[in-house]
Order: structure tokens, then C-alpha cells, then sequence
């Protein structure tokens, strides 16, 4: 796919035109934070800064999300018609640990049997701008640890790399061509464009400090269900879900109906494996009735079950679980301790 | 713009296809157990809906949300489709409040089947526990249908209730017991007045009919207490992990292997499953 080299300068006015052609999300200074959010009229999109607090697979999975409408006739329940389809939009500046989420999430959203036409429909009309991490962001990432790197183009259909006067500009899928309009301004890149990328993604991922055996834990994962070890890490867990709405690969939901006089909607809202109810039935039995055991299910979906079902972890290194966990419970710690079981 | 519901029906699988109830029976003295037969609104949706028994879907009801159940019918009853629910949380709640004439919704059919193909040729023996025998009702009704009854060999049923007044499809069991090829046995813990049926524990019959294990496999579905005392009495007649076959339940919402609630160990009970072998169950992790 082509590659070209756009000048620093010239990239905040090509992501301020995009915004102003289609819906486009970004990295944007929120007060204290970085979110990634739709970038309004006249505010600035971010490049540098480590990575947003907010996981981008919202854009595409949101934290609560239509499914159904319906009304009530005098016999009943009578489905409705949707909302036609989804619009064009830009994810620009996203992390490339956050734009594998995106190649992880497809996996099971778009799997052959079973599709989920929301996730698919979205995902189908967007783009997605990835900015290439030309230093480690923070002392949690360990995306080289979990089959990413700083520079990984899985999941990104442009990947932007910061070479210090110019972007190399990779057009990576005919999604990303799809936006070549918009840097008419960059130039071919040559050979030592090429040279300087190597040598930059070679020097980032050698930044990533933080290892975990990502991979290495999967065959004592396998017979590891009844370990005494799993009594030992989730004894100051608060069962808050934090982790699982920070995660960008999370993707566990709960469906709901609400309604108002004649009018119902059934809506799918984020939910979280950490939460008591998530596994409760009607009958009371639970089969998971303590935090360990939902502990136990969160790392085992992440590092055995997604690799069983689709041969990729579901974790991207991301340290965002790590930062935002009240009590500091450390998937890193986790992981390398079972690789020493 | 808005699309046409037909449309949205054929690309997704979280809408469900409107249904009318057309009739309700109320199966057990105590009231909490009826059969729903469900009429689809639409032609185009029937023809769908094909299903295979041991499949589930999920019913919707106005305001209250989903909630899985076992198809009760047999895809050999044309016309319509049953579902035999027990009154326990909010939707089934709402379910044995309706009125025939009431519209609804089902979305399925859901999950694998009972494994037909491994059934054919062979003796089926049914093993089924009070509420828990749905789906083995489809699959009897589904095998004792004129063109597919030489598919299957002999076919004995040990189905056991509490009480006579708690077995459900009475009518269906007279006739099956008129017939000469159903090896019928219906027990209950313990008899009335009436009842002239066999009394005793469903493990207890089992040991006591004693089915072959000779080119036979065991389907099973009833309370966990049940199971963990009759698995052992078909260990004993010789039937290897492979050939006895039952059904899981788990909490469910999406039920197409997306939500996140409903695995055991890499599998989902809703798409994997409900239908596993002992054999397949050894696998997974003892998480349900």
C-alpha cells in the first residue's frame, strides 16, 4: 500500500477538514484528561499525549446501544422499524495497542455463524487514523508482551508515525485510500523514510519495559482451573468493574427493555464479569459466587478462552486496568506469577 | 429512513419475529408450569424458524425483556411452535399473566440440537425429571413422527415427577403409552388417591428397566439431583461418557455467543451448547 510524507504542520488542518466532512472522534483535552470524544468545531486534536483514559472501542460498541424498538398494541407487544444505518466516521490518533482492540473485537462480533449487525455496521463505515506511539506513553503499557507493538497497523487502516519534521503516512487498507483526498499535500515517501520508521519502531518497542509472559501462560492456564493459586489474587478486589469499562477489549453486555406508556426499547448496555449478578439466575443459583471465580474468569477469557476460540489474547497492553484499579490489583503481577506456577 | 421489519428480521439476530399466542394449557395442579403454543405472525418468519429439537429461543414480552426457553414442540408439528415455561422471574412472570390472542416476540432458533445424526440407528433411551423434560418431548415427538420413526431404534422413556398432578403433557403420555413402540415408564415420587402408575425415584426405574447399553445412547435433562443419582445407575448398565447426552442452562442474554455470560471454560452454553456427551463436559471446566 502507498506510503507518503505530510509535513507536521499541515496534519491539525487536515483532521479539522475530515471533522468538518464527517463525524470524527479524536483525542481532545477534557480538564484533567485526554478523552477520546468527537472532535467539536475549532478544538484542536491532540498528537502528543500518551493515550486517552477512555478506550475508542466505544465508537463502535457503545456504553449503551438501541437494539429494538417496539410499541403496544391492544394485543400486544408490535416490533418497530430502525433507524437506517450508520454514518461515516473517522477515528483519528488512536494508539495502536487500541486499534488491535478493534481486530480483536471483529473476531467475535463478525465471527462466520453468529454476526453482530450494530458492531458490523459501524465498524464497516469507519476509518481509523492510528497514531504510532514514537515513545512508550507510560510505565503500564506492555503491548510488546500480548502480540502488539508501538507501531502495530493491526486494526488501523492509515498509520501515522512521527519521523520528527514529517509523518509517514501509511495507507494500510482501501478504507484508509479512502481518505487520500485529504493529504494532497504529502509527498512519496522515500527509502529513508522507510529507514527512519525502522529504526523508530525498533527504538519504541525496546522502550516498552514492563513483560509479561502473555503467551506463555496459556498451557498452565489450561490446567491450572483448580489451582489454589486463584485464592490469592482477588481478595481486596472491590467487585467495581472498573477494569472491565476501562478495557478496550471487554465486550460483555447486558440486554434490557424500558419503556414509556406505549413505547418500549430494548437496549444493550456494557456490563462487567466482576459484578455478583452478572452469572445470577432466576433460581438463585449462581455459578459464580465468589470474586475469585470471577477473577478467575476474566483472566482466563483474556489469556485462554479468546486464544482458545480465535488463537489471539484478548488483551492489548494497554495498562489502562493497571492505572485505573482503586485497590491496585495488577494484571501484570497476575500473569507472571501463573507463569512461575 | 427506516428499514422494513422483514428485512431487519433476515440480517439481525437480535429481532425478534412477531408471534400470537394461540393457545395456553396449564400442564401441572399447581398452576406455575403452561405450555404457550406460539402462532408466527408471518408466513416468511415460520419458514425461518427452522429448528431442530433440543434447540431454545428467546421470548420477548412487552416491557419485561427476553428470556430463553426450550422448544417443547416438534419441528414435525407444522403451524406453530411451544414452549413450556415455569412462572420464576420477570418475563415468565409477565408470560403466565398473558391471554391467548396476545402478540410477543421469539427470536431463535437458538443453540446446537440434540445430535440427531448420532441418535440414528441407534436405541434411544430418555431419561427425563419433572419441569426439565421440554426438550425430550420435542425429540420423542420428534422420532415417534410417522416417516422418522425407522430412523431410530427402540426408543424407552423414564419420565418422573413428584406428583401425578406435576407431569406435564398428561394427554400426550396416554397416547404414547397406547402405542407399541415406546417403552413408556412414568413415575412419581409419590402417588395419590388416583394414581395407579409406578411410584419411585426416576434412578430407582432406571435400575429397574435397565436398557441396554447395546448400540444405545442415554438422553438426560432433569433437576441436578436427579442427574447426579441416575448417571451412576448408566454407568453400571455399561454406557460409556460419549453416549449419555444432556442439556445445560446458564444465565443467557444475547444468546448467539456475543454477551459474555453464559460460558463454561472457551465454550458458550448458548451457541456451543445446550446439548453436550459426559464426554464433551469432562472437557470444561465444572463452572454451572
Amino acid at each position: 500500500m502507498e506510503k507518503k510524507l505530510l509535513k507536521k504542520d499541515k496534519l491539525s488542518g487536515i483532521v479539522k477538514k475530515m471533522a468538518a466532512d464527517k463525524t470524527l472522534y479524536a483525542p481532545v483535552q477534557d480538564e484533567d484528561n485526554v478523552l477520546f470524544k468527537v472532535l467539536g468545531p475549532g478544538v484542536e486534536p491532540l498528537v502528543a499525549f500518551a493515550n486517552t483514559k477512555n478506550a475508542p472501542k466505544k465508537v463502535f460498541f457503545p456504553h449503551s446501544e438501541l437494539l429494538v424498538k417496539y410499541t403496544r398494541s391492544p394485543k400486544g407487544m408490535v416490533f418497530a422499524a430502525m433507524p437506517a444505518d450508520a454514518k461515516d466516521v473517522v477515528l483519528f490518533g488512536v494508539r495502536p495497542c487500541d486499534a488491535r482492540s478493534f481486530a480483536l473485537l471483529d473476531m467475535l462480533f463478525d465471527q462466520e455463524k453468529w454476526k453482530d449487525p450494530y458492531y458490523i455496521e459501524k465498524r464497516k463505515k469507519s476509518a481509523v487514523i492510528s497514531l504510532a506511539c514514537v515513545q512508550p506513553p507510560y510505565a503500564s503499557c506492555f503491548c510488546t508482551s500480548v502480540d502488539g507493538s508501538p507501531t502495530s497497523t493491526q486494526g488501523a487502516d492509515i498509520l501515522l508515525t512521527d519521523l520528527g519534521e514529517s509523518y509517514l503516512v501509511e495507507f494500510l487498507t482501501p478504507r484508509g485510500e479512502g481518505l487520500a483526498a485529504y493529504f494532497g499535500e504529502a509527498t512519496p515517501a522515500d527509502a529513508g523514510a522507510e529507514a527512519k520508521k525502522k529504526e523508530i519502531a525498533e527504538k519504541s518497542a525496546a522502550a516498552i519495559q514492563s513483560k509479561i509472559p502473555g503467551r506463555a501462560i496459556k498451557p498452565i492456564l489450561d490446567v491450572s482451573f483448580e489451582h489454589p493459586f486463584w485464592d490469592t489474587i482477588a481478595g481486596k478486589c472491590l467487585a467495581c468493574g472498573t477494569c472491565t469499562y476501562m478495557c478496550p477489549t471487554c465486550h460483555c453486555f447486558d440486554i434490557s427493555d424500558e419503556i414509556k406508556g406505549d413505547d418500549g426499547v430494548r437496549i444493550r448496555n456494557w456490563d462487567s464479569c466482576m459484578f455478583p449478578l452478572f452469572t445470577k439466575e432466576t433460581s438463585g443459583h449462581n455459578p459464580r459466587t465468589s470474586q475469585k471465580q470471577r477473577w478467575r474468569q476474566r483472566l482466563m477469557h483474556k489469556f485462554k478462552y479468546y486464544v482458545d476460540n480465535f488463537d489471539a489474547i484478548a488483551c492489548v497492553g494497554c495498562g489502562r486496568c493497571v492505572m485505573s484499579c482503586p485497590v491496585n490489583i495488577d494484571i501484570r503481577k497476575i500473569v507472571t506469577d501463573i507463569s512461575k506456577l | 429512513m427506516e428499514k422494513p421489519l422483514q428485512q431487519i428480521i433476515a440480517e439481525n439476530p437480535y429481532v425478534p419475529m412477531p408471534v400470537e399466542i394461540v393457545k395456553i394449557i396449564t400442564e401441572v395442579e399447581t398452576k406455575d408450569i403452561k405450555t404457550f403454543r406460539l402462532a408466527f405472525v408471518n408466513k416468511e418468519d415460520e419458514e425461518r424458524f427452522k429448528y431442530i429439537p433440543g434447540q431454545f429461543a428467546e421470548l420477548s414480552f412487552y416491557g419485561k425483556g427476553e428470556s430463553p426457553i426450550g422448544i417443547a414442540s416438534s419441528p414435525t408439528q407444522k403451524g406453530y411452535i411451544e414452549f413450556t415455561v415455569q412462572k420464576a422471574g420477570v418475563v415468565t412472570s409477565a408470560l403466565h399473566e398473558a391471554e391467548e390472542g396476545t402478540l410477543m416476540g421469539v427470536r431463535g432458533p437458538l443453540g446446537n440440537s440434540w445430535p440427531i445424526e448420532f441418535l440414528e440407528g441407534k436405541n434411544i433411551v430418555i431419561v427425563g425429571g419433572g419441569f426439565a423434560f421440554t426438550t425430550l418431548r420435542s425429540l420423542i415427538n420428534y422420532m415417534i413422527f410417522e416417516e422418522n420413526r425407522k430412523r431410530f431404534g427402540k426408543i424407552t422413556v423414564v419420565y418422573g415427577a413428584r406428583s401425578p398432578g406435576l407431569l406435564l403433557y398428561k394427554d400426550e403420555l396416554e397416547s404414547w403409552a397406547k402405542r407399541g413402540d415406546i417403552d413408556l415408564n412414568v413415575t412419581v415420587d409419590k402417588g395419590d388417591a388416583t394414581w395407579k402408575g409406578r411410584e419411585g425415584f426416576v434412578p430407582t426405574v432406571c435400575k429397574e428397566v435397565a436398557p441396554s447399553k447395546e448400540n444405545a445412547v442415554t438422553v438426560i435433562c432433569g433437576p441436578p439431583i436427579m442427574i447426579r443419582f441416575t448417571l451412576p445407575v448408566f454407568f453400571d448398565l455399561g454406557f460409556s461418557k460419549e453416549n449419555i447426552i444432556t442439556s445445560l442452562e446458564m444465565r443467557m442474554k444475547c444468546g448467539i455467543g456475543k454477551c459474555g455470560r453464559c460460558n463454561v471454560g472457551s465454550k458458550y452454553v448458548c451457541k456451543d451448547g445446550p446439548v453436550f456427551s459426559l464426554a464433551e463436559l469432562d472437557k470444561l471446566t465444572k463452572e454451572y
